[in-house]
């Protein structure tokens, strides 16, 4: 059922716009939506990379002795013959980290998310600073492509794994990667966290300052609440990996020790390097590190918590306790990161303390496992893709959540930390759970970002090829853990007793395959919709939120008229007495006449109401 | 329905052509084992490129003179400018060779002549078994396979794009038909979630009773503290076990119950305090034990034991392990790291009188239920020594010495017999990243009888032979 009017709308828009140069509207622009497409596309694209390194690993992992010559057609040199060269599988699973973590879950989630939606559904004309939000992008487009030439300089881009600890990393002697190849690694780096400081500060500044009449910080979606955490985290942890960084520059070019120690001149391009600690590094990078893990998966939640209540038609269940255990999580995330560092012979009781508080954490993510399980028990689901990808996330959450409570014991980690059963965990907790939010939230939005519906078929395939092939890939590995089989290992033909795991790995790989080719359907989809799609209609989902209050062709300033007011709580789905099962926040209850009054029969959902609230 | 059949079709296809390829890769061979002893076999190989070249008829490829001036030291050879040295650095991607100062002439005369004899063998690489030993023996038809594998890439590939794009055509025009809903997605989803959940669950035990012996548990633990190690994981798999099994299956029979039938009126139910408690205060209890039974075991494994330990330090460097015993005054001498790498592969001070009388060797020996003070360190990047089955591990850190200390429990003699294996070995890897031949950075270690250990280690030479008064004897 299109409106009419819609059909003639995008014409409109042209002539409204004619004033804007192509450069200014789709190159610099400095419109959160227009900022929010080009982080999601560049994500997109790099997300591609990315899987497509870990599919080119995968084959070396499964047929270690089987020659690809076409690899050799791709990498050239990198696989001589049809087979891989060890140094630069490390390479391959060096940028995929990179590429994954920082580059997709952070820039392309976290970006495009917090971009698109927090004005929009605080109630903003934009961003506080739509220059800075342009900056925030080209740091991170000229970070993308700093990373990718990388791959292209001699000796390789950087291979000492994603998270590049010295001296592996600091050494062009130690391995090749860390010549020319790392130095990018760390100017790419440094250029993601300016952009993401600069990304950070304005969301903050955004959400603490712009909000529209009547939306208090108890009215706001919880989208929004894990966007705003999420920036917190960054701005107070990203700092400390550019420190981290930079002293590594040193170390690298300019003979200091930081993080050097007992390494003979030979080794170490010609000074030899004494009194610094290679575990300090770790520190600050974890310092970073661990945030990083909540920086990608709190908006990923807090996309599943908008995207299952819409779909439930049911009001997100104990929204505070929604609200205290994301701000829980992002102030523990603070205090666990020496987890990662149990066996780096840190002092056992230091250990003891971040052990306790790595557990304190299951805590919060076991309160929001249970309150999406309560929203969706006598719920009327509709399966839409983005709905599917929400319940797929929740699943993953719960599988590799789990797992964590092994890995966060010190007792347990001596034995599995490095090995597959942390590739496993990672991969489901943080891979594929974020990617799953980041999915659904691409589903659920892309009529509020490209006016057109994506094929709902294609995404309900997309999603059921996905969620069972990320199974296949990831589960098994857990048992290859248990056996002690090390990650980053080129190969284990040098071990009979992994042997035993050679048909698993092959099973692996033709999983992984398939889940990329699973990933054409939604490339596809993507790109189809974009010019092809079904036309959107204003709310396609019935949702409650101010985005959908929007017209649906973008425009400057997002509202045509004043901005509208709140008078509710985001989740007033299937409310008694009310004809619709949805009531959109900017609809006022009877007798309600100032939007900062509490509606007549809502919950009482007010705790920090006292705060200061103004348009 | 249409576009379900054609999917159904599609996604059967690719699965056949997908089980081809596996079934036919299955077959391909498994590289050989027969490596030569000695420093190379971590960065080389005969028949193929490892880290480093291929030897096969490198005596045939260059002088035996300047083989031996690449050996002890390659980058002196390059810096000299001698123009096949620069051409094989630039060859090999600018990875330098590690340098074997402590080898004599004559020493890597004789490494030459093993290479020669082994490219003159019939390649014998080729011949060992396939996949697993279930698969048995298989010939090595390994680049016509990977020929028609390639191929069957391409043209998946091919036909993958091509079956989307024909799916899209037909979705697109079911699109302009409006109104007309011929399946009803949400019912066919809810009920597949049903099936997933169920099919999900039950591979989950699959896996659990035939992977789940493969893993390390299986056996048990060799070392003592280990059996601690076991309870505490068995004790965490059991709690986890039984939130994964019930919340998946409510996560996925909720998707499948509640699904809108266009009748129903979702229920209004925004919170309820006394739940929300219960499912803090149950997990944070669940938890708390956890932590403080993780806590005991962690501070058994890792305080110091009382009883006196045997001293053994372990030497990382890329890519290979050594092991220094502290003989019969269980004393290590000191070191130097400037020392390392001439004479000396771990820079053991030899002016200091403990380090007379000790021990370095290349493969570890352990004594059965003697308890171990293992110190580790290392010569270049951070390594990380993971003994699986000893339920050990601890990072290797340059110029931060660490420690580690255990007792193994069960010999390699016993457990060969428990898993029925005669070839087992205990193995130390290296478990941190660490350069291109990671991953096979491994030292074999042999858990030995108190006898046994004995007569080994009387067989082992004084680092400084002349100094120690008596012929080495082992401590206790």
């Amino acid at each position: 059922m299109s409106d009419h009017n819609l059909t003639h709308g995008h014409d409109d828009h042209e002539h409204e716009h004619h004033e804007e140069g192509f450069f200014s509207k789709y190159v610099f622009s400095m419109d959160h939506k227009m900022i929010a497409r080009q982080f999601l596309i560049t994500g997109i694209i790099m997300g591609t990379i990315g899987m497509l390194m870990s599919l080119i690993f995968r084959l070396q992992l499964a047929y270690p002795d089987m020659k690809f010559p076409f690899l050799e057609g791709v990498l050239g040199h990198w696989a001589k013959d049809g087979r891989l060269d060890p140094n630069f599988y490390l390479a391959l699973i060096t940028i995929h980290g990179t590429i994954m973590v920082f580059y997709v879950l952070t820039a392309g989630l976290s970006g495009t998310f917090s971009n698109l939606l927090i004005p929009l559904q605080v109630g903003a004309r934009d961003m506080a600073s739509p220059f800075m939000n342009m900056l925030s992008y080209w740091f991170f487009f000229l970070s993308s492509v700093v990373l990718l030439s990388s791959l292209f300089v001699d000796g390789g881009p950087a291979s000492a794994g994603w998270t590049v600890y010295p001296p592996l990393s600091a050494l062009p002697k130690a391995i090749p990667g860390s010549g020319t190849g790392m130095t990018l690694w760390l100017v790419a780096m440094i250029l993601f966290i300016a952009s993401a400081l600069l990304g950070g500060i304005n969301y903050i500044a955004t959400v603490l300052n712009m909000r529209t009449k009547g939306m208090k910080m108890s009215r706001m979606p919880l989208t929004i609440w894990a966007f705003l955490v999420t920036a917190v985290l960054g701005l107070l942890s990203f700092p400390v990996l550019l420190g981290g960084s930079l002293l590594l520059v040193f170390d690298r070019s300019f003979g200091t020790s930081f993080y050097l120690s007992e390494i003979v001149a030979e080794f170490a391009g010609g000074i030899e390097r004494t009194g610094g600690s290679p575990i300090l590094f770790q520190h600050l990078f974890w310092f970073l590190g661990h945030p990083e893990v909540y920086i990608i998966l709190l908006p990923a939640l807090g996309i599943t918590s908008e995207v299952i209540a819409t779909n439930s038609r049911k009001p997100i269940f104990g929204y505070r306790a929604m609200i205290g255990s994301i701000l829980a999580i992002g102030v523990l995330s603070f205090i666990v990161w020496g987890h990662h560092m149990f066996i780096t012979g840190m002092n056992p009781f230091l250990g003891s303390v971040f052990m306790l508080g790595t557990l304190i954490i299951a805590v919060p993510s076991a309160v929001k496992t249970f309150n999406y399980l309560a929203t969706l028990w006598q719920g009327n689901i509709r399966l839409t893709p983005a709905m599917m990808f929400a319940i797929g996330l929740v699943s993953f959450f719960i599988s590799g959540g789990l797992t964590g409570i092994y890995l966060g014991n010190a007792a347990l980690d001596i034995n599995l930390h490095d090995t597959y059963f942390v590739v496993a965990h990672f991969h489901l907790v943080m891979g594929s759970a974020a990617i799953f939010g980041m999915l659904s939230g691409i589903y659920h939005w892309y009529p509020r970002m490209f006016g057109r519906m994506m094929n709902e078929t294609a995404g309900q395939i997309h999603f059921w090829l996905t969620i069972v092939s990320a199974y296949c890939v990831f589960f098994p590995m857990h048992f290859m853990g248990l056996a002690g089989v090390p990650r980053r290992y080129y190969a284990n033909t040098a071990y009979d007793q992994f042997n035993v795991f050679v048909d698993m790995n092959e099973f692996i790989t033709i999983a992984a395959i398939l889940g990329g080719a699973a990933q054409l359907i939604f490339l596809a989809n993507f790109f189809y919709s974009m010019f092809k799609g079904k036309r959107s209609v204003q709310n396609p989902w019935d949702s409650n939120t101010l985005e959908w209050t929007a017209p649906v062709e973008h425009m400057h300033g997002n509202w045509p008229g004043e901005i509208p007011h709140v008078y509710r709580w985001p989740y007033d789905y299937s409310k008694p007495g009310a004809e619709q099962d949805f009531i959109p926040q900017n609809v006022p209850d009877a007798g309600q006449n100032d939007p900062m009054e509490d509606a007549v029969g809502l919950p009482k959902v007010s705790v920090m109401s006292s705060e200061s609230v103004h348009a | 329905m249409k576009i379900f059949k054609l999917l159904l079709r599609t996604t059967l296809f690719l699965v056949l052509m997908f089980s081809l390829v596996s079934g036919l890769l299955a077959q391909s061979a498994v590289e050989g084992k027969t490596l030569y002893q000695a420093n190379c076999t971590s960065c080389h190989a005969i028949n193929e490129k490892v880290v480093g070249p291929a030897l096969k008829d490198v005596h045939k490829r260059r002088e035996e003179a300047w083989l031996v001036k690449w050996i002890r030291n390659s980058q002196k050879l390059i810096q000299s400018g001698d123009p096949v040295a620069v051409q094989l650095y630039k060859e090999n991607n600018e990875s330098p060779m590690t340098a074997f100062e402590q080898l004599s002439d004559v020493q890597i005369k004789s490494i030459i002549t093993y290479i020669k004899s082994e490219s003159e063998a019939p390649a014998k690489t080729a011949v060992i078994a396939g996949t697993t030993a279930a698969v048995g023996p298989t010939d090595a038809k390994e680049s016509e396979f990977t020929d028609s594998i390639n191929w069957l890439l391409v043209l998946i590939s091919v036909l993958l794009i091509a079956v989307i794009i024909y799916v899209f055509g037909i979705l697109s025009k079911i699109g302009d038909i409006e109104g007309k809903k011929t399946i009803n997605w949400n019912s066919i989803n809810s009920k597949l979630m049903l099936i997933f959940v169920v099919v999900g669950l039950l591979a989950t035990v699959w896996e659990f009773m035939v992977h789940g012996k493969l893993t390390y548990f299986n056996e048990g633990s060799a070392s003592v503290h280990g059996e601690e190690y076991d309870n505490m994981f068995m004790i965490t798999l059991v709690i986890t076990g039984v939130v994964f099994i019930i919340t998946q299956i409510l996560l996925f029979w909720y998707g499948f119950k509640y699904k809108a039938d266009g009748k129903r009126k979702a229920l209004y139910y925004p919170d309820n305090h006394k739940l929300e408690l219960w499912w803090t205060i149950i997990p944070a209890i669940v938890l708390t034990v956890l932590v403080i039974r993780g806590l005991i075991t962690w501070t058994n494994m890792t305080t110091k034991p009382e009883t006196s330990s045997r001293n053994i330090e372990v030497f990382a460097y890329q890519f290979g392990w050594n092991a220094r015993y502290a003989g019969t005054d269980n004393k290590l001498g000191r070191h130097n790291f400037r020392e390392v790498g001439k004479v000396n592969p771990l820079g053991v001070d030899t002016n200091d009188a403990n380090a007379y009388d000790d021990i370095v060797v290349s493969e570890l020996h352990l004594e059965v239920n003697q308890p171990i003070e293992m110190s580790f360190r290392a010569k270049d990047v951070i390594h990380s020594a993971y003994f699986p089955h000893f339920r050990t591990q601890m990072n290797v850190v340059p110029g931060l010495p660490t420690r580690f200390n255990f007792t193994p429990s069960v010999t390699t003699a016993e457990m060969r017999t428990k898993k029925n294996d005669s070839n087992f070995d205990y193995i130390l890897l290296c478990n941190k990243i660490c350069g291109g031949a990671h991953y096979r950075m491994k030292m074999k270690v042999i858990v030995d009888t108190k006898e046994e250990y004995q007569k080994w280690l009387s067989t082992q030479p004084a680092l400084v032979a002349g100094k120690v008064s008596n012929s080495p004897v082992a401590m206790n």
